[in-house]
């Protein structure tokens, strides 16, 4: 805050400054504001209720007085003289007549009062209680969470001392103390004490004679402020400590009220300056002051004994004034209340939210995208009009002086032109025509800011963000007209299309921000995703379709042709060796698959040999290479041998694709230059050959729809059938389900039959060049089931997972008749989109439609939410330098990441594998050729082998992990097998064979499967040596990767889908769904169910046994007859047990059994001697009970008996009996529907040690916190799979590691991460954001600002990925200074 | 002088064993009647017509140049003599992968060349194979008998 500059003390010299450098914030502590701050801060006393007075002019002391800050542009602060942009402004103060409480405040206020003692203030613990808790409360090495704890222990135990009977007299000075509780009255905020009924009645009694009313007495009940602070101004502070209160309790109430400065609340003049509007803290404040004067009036007018009504309002002002959420009177709901400074914090727009940790920024742009293949993928085209608002600061050196002179001449408004020039003093805009001047004047040092040109570095971004591969960095390329462009085959890590999607660009404006946007955030960087290891930039579409029909088998071009199709790779300046022709007579023809082979390598210099196989889609599954529909992919050093290319080539998610092997096997840049050449001949070829679809695409041939329609057929007679027989109640049941389920599941299987021989009837009649089959053939759109749908017959709809509901009474629609459940009337579709629906068909078709609709719009808000809560969790978890795991505060979360260290996003094997064996070995067999080499006999190759890996680089201390060393030697000894079965066919390794033949005979061996020396040397190096480049980098941000791969594919799944667990009855939730399930470790999930195998588990009998024992039985169920039975001496209930049906279900009940079961059941109160066992399966009860009502307990008895449990385990529903085949035998485990984990597994007959259960905190309970986690990884990946996803385990592993890491099972909720995370603001910044801030602050908490969230809040760097990073310098000690050596020494 | 690889007659049994797929170029099945070898070999019946029954000598030569000389490049026409004139279809490939087949009794060799996509399968004793490396490039030369 400058002074007034003639106010500033005038030194003779100037006092000495230490200039220490930019100041780092290390902590922020949180703590109450007590009065005497108010003062200190405050520069004005705010009492008048007025705004401006009749000139226009801010009041005195008004709520707008000038000494707060510069009202508005034009004028000068009051107290600093600063003008508007220099001051932040100054507080002012306002007294309050009467204390009221702080609402923030008002929970731990009432928890105190439950404390302490309404006399003397002491804590009401007993001294040894007392002494005990402030001893662990005191200890320093406590968390804060574990001091919450305790001060709850502490609240509950002396409320329920209180709240006990007896009244609680305070041991210090015999004061009873009655029950606090927070008031629930309707119009005041505030404390209630029950007193002891004792003391109340003695208090009625003491008064009963006057003619007060009762009220006065409720009242006296009433805690008021003033009471409350009196009553905190005597706590020893020792009792502060006790409660876990950082600061004296006082401050909790309100006394004088801080008035924000004017730059927090604007008054803006609107009309041309005839009003003013002010904003709400403003206006609640002068409500404040209005309340206030009217206590004021009320204090002075009248004696204290009246209500003081004034007070109530003032309590509600300021409460209000704090968080408008808090009830008022009761009225004024008519209009959007004043909001409060809690709703300025809290949600998406709050300032925590909206402004803190996400900022708005410049050098931006964002307009509609569109795709052009002539750009390289790592380009992006910027229209030139952004190009020309968008700026770069360029530093002028002796490299770039001419264009920037140049630029500075054309200005802001030619391209390429510049906007500002900055020299050392100051910041010169370019719009004048000065600009030709400081053109000339240019000089070295100086900084342009000029347009964007091509090459620039700019970050480009689509949201919603849902990965790392959301924002990527471009280099510009700057275009006429007015769309963002790019490549296509970068659609996918932006999951844009151009439908009319807009994206978002930025320019960094440092080099380090070039330079790291560019190395960590480049397209080349991110080809692959950390999901999983697949490949995500790659050819899509009609890249795809054309590669497919280009490598057709029946294509050939004439040299002419050929020659033309090569100059359309490249921009016409590449050198290209033409191959030599597939068929040389009778004419030269090249086919397409040598044009594939130019564009992989299009001339001998180029050293790039590819080697891999693909199966494709169409691939025949039998026959390799020789597959007669060429669906099978194989690339040998470059030259494609066979195979028509389709997505699993050339497109994304797969491992094994042509992208990712050359990223593998070479670098980012051959996979995105094969890219950009594929995209550059695909546009171009299928530009001039032509691709689009017609109605004749659509139009079945006669002999489809005669196939269709006998298939129909078929179906709705096999369908009747079934009806007829449920009819008459003679369907075949499935297990575990009633007939009308099976009914359907028949039915629906059957319909969906029908649909899915169709498609596959339609993909076999179609001809080859029809549209749609190409394009579902080569992967690029579209699916078999689309084409059948267009041509042949829709198919079922289904409503929620079932066929169309009964929207009407027993019928789905009017058209049909009553409980009809043929296909039509229950919503199949038997007409194709070309034939055209009916009537109901088309109804049933949009309630299927709706449903998708509904379903699209619910999930993304779902995972959206979903998301948000990994990310804030796993946000500050990474890897150290130790390799270890862990979050912001350096707490292990695991000790080596995914227990290899290796990086998700460069796994090349499936299933999260280092290395995919076969393909290397392949690739170093035809790279390296044998030649003149001899190959290695088996022994040979263990030998070599062995030595190599037990070199240094290979043991557990070299970085390698276990299992990858056993895979390697595990393959390498498949290969020698190989060879082994390879040799003895030939017979090589008899003797027999001689002379000219043998040799013969080991060339050929040697041709099919020999490995020379010199190929394993190179096999092996190259598996070590690039399984040690996957280990994953220190820094590493691993949290905000998994969160992210986690989260992503919940956005694809379909949110409700159940699916089938083996038996068809048994559902699972699955999806969205099921994934929150597991991350909130839901106490109470939906289908739990437990895994159970069988000790003996190949008999059906056994099996049904085990069944008997756990499911429940009922009473009822096995009675024959309760009956009462009543003579006249006594009345009782008979119970008759039905033995042969006891007996036919192997359940061992007797009437001992019986009777043992029934005295358990709890609600029914019987003791021993009521029940008598009359023989095996007879037994009789007498209730106690006398005559008047004897008659009614018997029939509540009678009700009761039959849902008595027998036999089972009560909190089961049922069990199903699961049939699998294992190696042709059959095998059979329980499935159990329900909880109670712990007695299925002590059920015998089962296996107890293999028994599972679904459910995470039930297993956490039985088994333990190992398995909980094994339990989460689990079913997290049970659920991704089965919805088609893979993910990486390791990410899997670090959330389930992270939910476990702390000894229990915590969920990714507000109350987990509360849990996992001491930071307050990352706390605040996450949920509840008030009263994480309010409780900081009461507690005195410290935050440290390590975390990701808190460094962002605080704009700090962060100390996560490059971050990680920190330069220290060792300083030798220093030899202390020593003078000059004594002249005359004092020995002499 | 060219050293042959193979040189034999052979018969087509069979066209298009699993059906037509493709338009121009048909699969061809026959028998070598010297060595006795299972052929299966792609051939663009457009320029080629091939009917079942008919019998075609086939070679399989590293060079069409008659001194036996490696073809470098560029093959001219109306080159003095070469292999080709001979023959009425030549194709150009490679040998890519040799594998064992012990199914029918006795071992066979089988080596499958690509000439551009149109795939040969060659399916004969271990004695015949000697001459068969990987990574060769080979020419198939065909002609009517």
């Amino acid at each position: 805050m400058a002074k007034k500059p003639q106010d500033a003390i005038q030194f003779t010299k100037q006092p000495y400054i230490e200039d220490v450098g930019p100041r780092k914030i290390k902590s922020i502590q949180f703590s109450m504001f007590s009065e005497s701050d108010t003062f200190k801060c405050a520069e004005v006393e705010v009492h008048q209720g007025l705004y401006y007075s009749s000139e226009k002019v801010p009041v005195e002391h008004g709520l707008l007085d000038p000494r707060m800050g510069p009202p508005n542009k034009n004028s000068v602060c009051a107290t600093c003289h600063g003008k508007f942009k220099d001051c932040p402004g100054h507080y002012g103060y306002l007294a309050l007549a009467l204390p009221v409480y702080n609402v923030g405040y008002l929970n731990t206020i009432v928890d105190i009062l439950k404390c302490i003692c309404k006399s003397c203030s002491r804590v009401l613990l007993s001294d040894k209680e007392r002494v005990e808790f402030l001893k662990k409360i005191r200890n320093p090495k406590l968390e804060p969470l574990k001091k919450t704890e305790i001060l709850k222990r502490i609240v509950k135990r002396c409320n329920s001392m209180a709240s006990s009977r007896k009244a609680v007299k305070c041991s210090r000075c015999g004061y009873i103390n009655g029950m606090v509780k927070k008031s629930t009255g309707n119009n005041m905020l505030g404390v209630n004490i029950d007193r002891d009924d004792k003391v109340l009645e003695e208090c009625r009694s003491a008064i009963s004679h006057t003619k007060e009313s009762r009220a006065s007495i409720s009242m006296g009940n009433m805690l008021n402020p003033d009471r409350v602070l009196s009553l905190f101004k005597k706590m020893l502070d020792e009792d502060c400590d006790l409660l876990y209160l950082s600061d004296r309790p006082e401050n909790l109430l309100l006394r004088n009220i801080a008035v924000p400065p004017l730059a927090l609340r604007p008054s803006v003049f609107v009309d041309s300056g005839t009003q003013s509007n002010e904003s709400d803290i403003t206006e609640r404040l002068k409500r404040i002051i209005q309340a206030n004067a009217r206590l004021h009036q009320e204090l002075s007018e009248i004696a204290a004994s009246k209500n003081l009504n004034g007070w109530a309002d003032l309590q509600i002002e300021v409460a209000q004034y704090i968080n408008s959420d808090v009830r008022g009177v009761g009225n004024m709901q008519t209009t959007k209340p004043l909001s409060g400074f809690v709703q300025r914090l809290k949600g998406k727009q709050g300032r925590f939210r909206g402004n803190l940790s996400g900022k708005r920024v410049e050098y931006t742009g964002r307009t509609v995208i569109s795709p052009d293949p002539n750009l390289k993928i790592t380009e992006v085209a910027i229209p030139l009009l952004m190009a020309r608002i968008l700026t770069y600061p360029e530093r002028v050196s002796h490299h770039n002086i001419e264009k920037l002179r140049q630029c500075v001449r054309n200005g802001p408004d030619k391209y390429p032109g510049a906007r500002f020039l900055r020299t050392e003093s100051a910041l010169l805009s370019l719009m004048v025509p000065a600009r030709k001047r400081l053109a000339e004047e240019l000089k070295f040092g100086q900084i342009v800011d000029r347009h964007l040109e091509d090459g620039d570095i700019v970050l480009f971004n689509r949201q919603p963000s849902l990965h790392r591969m959301s924002i990527m960095c471009h280099r510009a390329r700057i275009m006429p007209w007015r769309t963002l462009r790019f490549n296509e085959s970068v659609c996918n890590p932006y999951n844009a299309d151009f439908d009319g999607d807009e994206m978002n660009l930025h320019v960094p404006q440092t080099e380090e921000a070039r330079t790291e946007a560019l190395m960590l955030m480049g397209v080349q960087n991110n080809l692959c995703t950390p999901k999983n290891g697949e490949i995500l930039v790659a050819s899509t579409q009609d890249f795809l379709t054309s590669s497919f029909l280009i490598t057709r088998k029946d294509t050939f071009y004439d040299r002419a042709a050929f020659s033309l199709l090569c100059s359309y790779m490249g921009d016409a300046m590449d050198l290209v060796d033409l191959p030599t022709p597939a068929l040389v007579k009778p004419i030269e023809l090249w086919t397409g698959k040598q044009l594939l082979s130019v564009l992989l390598r299009p001339h001998a210099n180029m050293r790039v040999y590819l080697n891999l196989s693909v199966r494709e889609k169409n691939y025949s599954k039998s026959g390799e290479t020789m597959c007669p529909n060429d669906g099978f992919v194989y690339f040998r050093n470059s030259e494609l041998i066979c195979g028509q290319l389709g997505k699993a080539t050339l497109g994304n998610g797969n491992k094994d694709g042509l992208y990712s092997v050359l990223l593998r096997d070479y670098n980012a840049y051959a996979a995105a230059a094969c890219m950009n050449r594929l995209a550059k001949l695909s546009a171009r070829w299928i530009g001039n050959h032509g691709f689009s679809i017609g109605i004749d695409d659509v139009q079945p041939g006669e002999r489809l729809n005669e196939n269709k329609r006998a298939r129909i057929f078929e179906g709705y007679r096999k369908c009747d059938e079934l009806i007829q027989s449920y009819n008459k109640g003679m369907l075949k049941l499935q297990p575990g389900c009633d007939a009308a389920q099976t009914l359907e599941a028949q039915i629906s299987s059957f319909l969906n039959n029908i649909r899915e021989t169709t498609a596959k009837v339609c993909m076999e009649e179609l001809h080859w060049r029809n549209s749609p089959l190409i394009m579902s053939q080569c992967g690029s759109k579209g699916s078999p089931i689309n084409i059948s749908q267009m041509i042949a017959c829709v198919g079922q709809q289904s409503v929620g997972g079932r066929r169309a509901p009964n929207g009407f009474i027993d019928r789905s629609l009017p058209h049909f008749p009553r409980k009809s459940k043929t296909p039509d009337a229950k919503g199949f579709v038997a007409n194709s989109f070309y034939s055209g629906l009916t009537a109901t068909e088309f109804f049933f078709h949009t309630m299927g439609g709706r449903e998708g609709l509904v379903d699209t719009a619910v999930k993304t808000a779902d995972t959206g939410y979903m998301s948000r809560r990994l990310i804030k969790a796993l946000e500050d978890l990474s890897i150290q330098y130790d390799n270890t795991v862990r979050n912001a505060s350096r707490c292990i979360v695991q000790f080596i990441y995914g227990d290899d260290g290796m990086d998700p996003s460069q796994m090349e094997g499936k299933g999260g594998i280092p290395l995919n064996f076969e393909r290397l070995l392949l690739k170093v067999k035809s790279t390296c050729p044998a030649g003149e080499q001899k190959s290695l006999s088996p022994s040979e190759i263990i030998e070599e082998s062995d030595e190599r890996l037990s070199k240094d680089d290979m043991t557990l201390d070299g970085g390698c992990s276990n299992a990858f060393k056993k895979s390697l030697s595990e393959f390498i000894q498949e290969c020698n097998t190989r060879l082994k079965s390879t040799r003895k066919a030939l017979k090589l390794d008899d003797e027999q064979v001689e002379g000219e033949n043998r040799n013969i005979l080991e060339n050929v061996a040697q041709n099919i499967s020999g490995v020379t020396s010199k190929q394993l040397q190179v096999f092996s190096d190259t598996c070590i040596s690039r399984y040690h480049l996957k280990r994953v980098e220190s820094g590493t941000a691993i949290g905000a990767i998994g969160a992210q791969s986690i989260g992503e594919p919940g956005t694809q799944m379909t949110l409700k889908t159940f699916h089938f667990a083996g038996v068809a009855s048994m559902n699972v939730t699955l999806g969205v769904p099921r994934i929150k399930e597991i991350i909130n470790a839901s106490k109470k999930i939906s289908t739990p169910i437990i895994t159970a195998p069988l000790d003996c588990n190949d008999n059906l009998k056994t099996a049904r046994m085990v069944k008997g024992r756990v499911e429940k039985t009922l009473l009822g169920q096995v009675a024959k007859s309760i009956r009462m039975v009543m003579t006249s001496r006594s009345a009782s209930i008979v119970i008759t047990l039905n033995m042969e049906s006891i007996q036919a279900s192997q359940l061992s009940i007797n009437a001992q059994n019986v009777k043992e079961s029934i005295l358990r059941t709890p609600k029914i109160k019987l003791k021993e001697e009521h029940i008598k066992v009359l023989d095996a399966r007879k037994l009789e009860i007498i209730p106690p009970a006398d005559k008047s009502e004897l008659h009614f307990k018997l029939h509540s008895l009678k009700n009761k008996l039959p849902a008595v449990v027998v036999k089972g385990i009560n909190s089961v529903e049922r069990a199903v009996i699961n049939r699998t085949k294992v190696d042709n035998k059959e095998q059979y485990n329980l499935l159990v529907e329900g909880a109670g984990l712990q007695d299925v597994m002590g059920t015998e007959g089962i296996n107890g040690r293999k028994t599972t259960s679904n459910h995470i905190m039930e297993v956490e309970k039985v088994i333990g916190i190992e398995a909980a986690r094994r339990c989460i990884i689990e079913e997290i990946q049970y659920t991704m799979a089965s919805h088609g996803m893979t993910i990486d385990l390791r990410h899997m592993m670090l959330l389930a590691d992270l939910m476990t890491f702390k000894g229990e099972v915590l969920g990714i909720t507000r109350y987990g991460i509360q849990k996992m995370k001491d930071s307050v603001l990352m706390l605040a910044s996450f949920e509840k954001t008030a009263d994480h801030l309010f409780n900081a602050s009461v507690n005195g908490r410290d935050d440290k600002i390590e975390g990701v969230s808190e460094c962002i809040i605080m704009g700090i760097p962060m100390q996560i990925g490059t971050g990680i990073l920190k330069v220290m310098q060792r300083v030798d000690d220093q030899q202390p200074m020593k003078g000059l050596d004594p002249i005359i020494t004092s020995s002499a | 002088m060219v050293d042959v690889f193979f040189d034999d007659a052979i018969k087509v049994d069979r066209l298009d064993p699993d059906g037509k797929k493709f338009d121009k170029v048909s699969r061809i099945e026959a028998q070598s009647e010297e060595y006795a070898m299972n052929i299966q070999l792609d051939v663009n019946t457009e320029v080629y017509p091939i009917r079942v029954g008919e019998k075609f000598r086939m070679a399989l030569a590293p060079t069409l140049n008659l001194d036996g000389s490696a073809v470098t490049g560029y093959i001219p026409e109306g080159k003095s003599k070469s292999l080709a004139d001979k023959f009425e279809y030549v194709m150009h490939g490679l040998l890519y992968k040799m594998s064992e087949d012990d199914s029918s009794g006795s071992v066979k060799v089988i080596a499958y060349i690509s000439f551009g996509g149109l795939q040969l399968m060659l399916k004969g004793d271990p004695i015949h194979m000697g001459k068969f490396k990987l990574d060769q490039r080979l020419f198939l030369l065909m002609r009517k008998m």
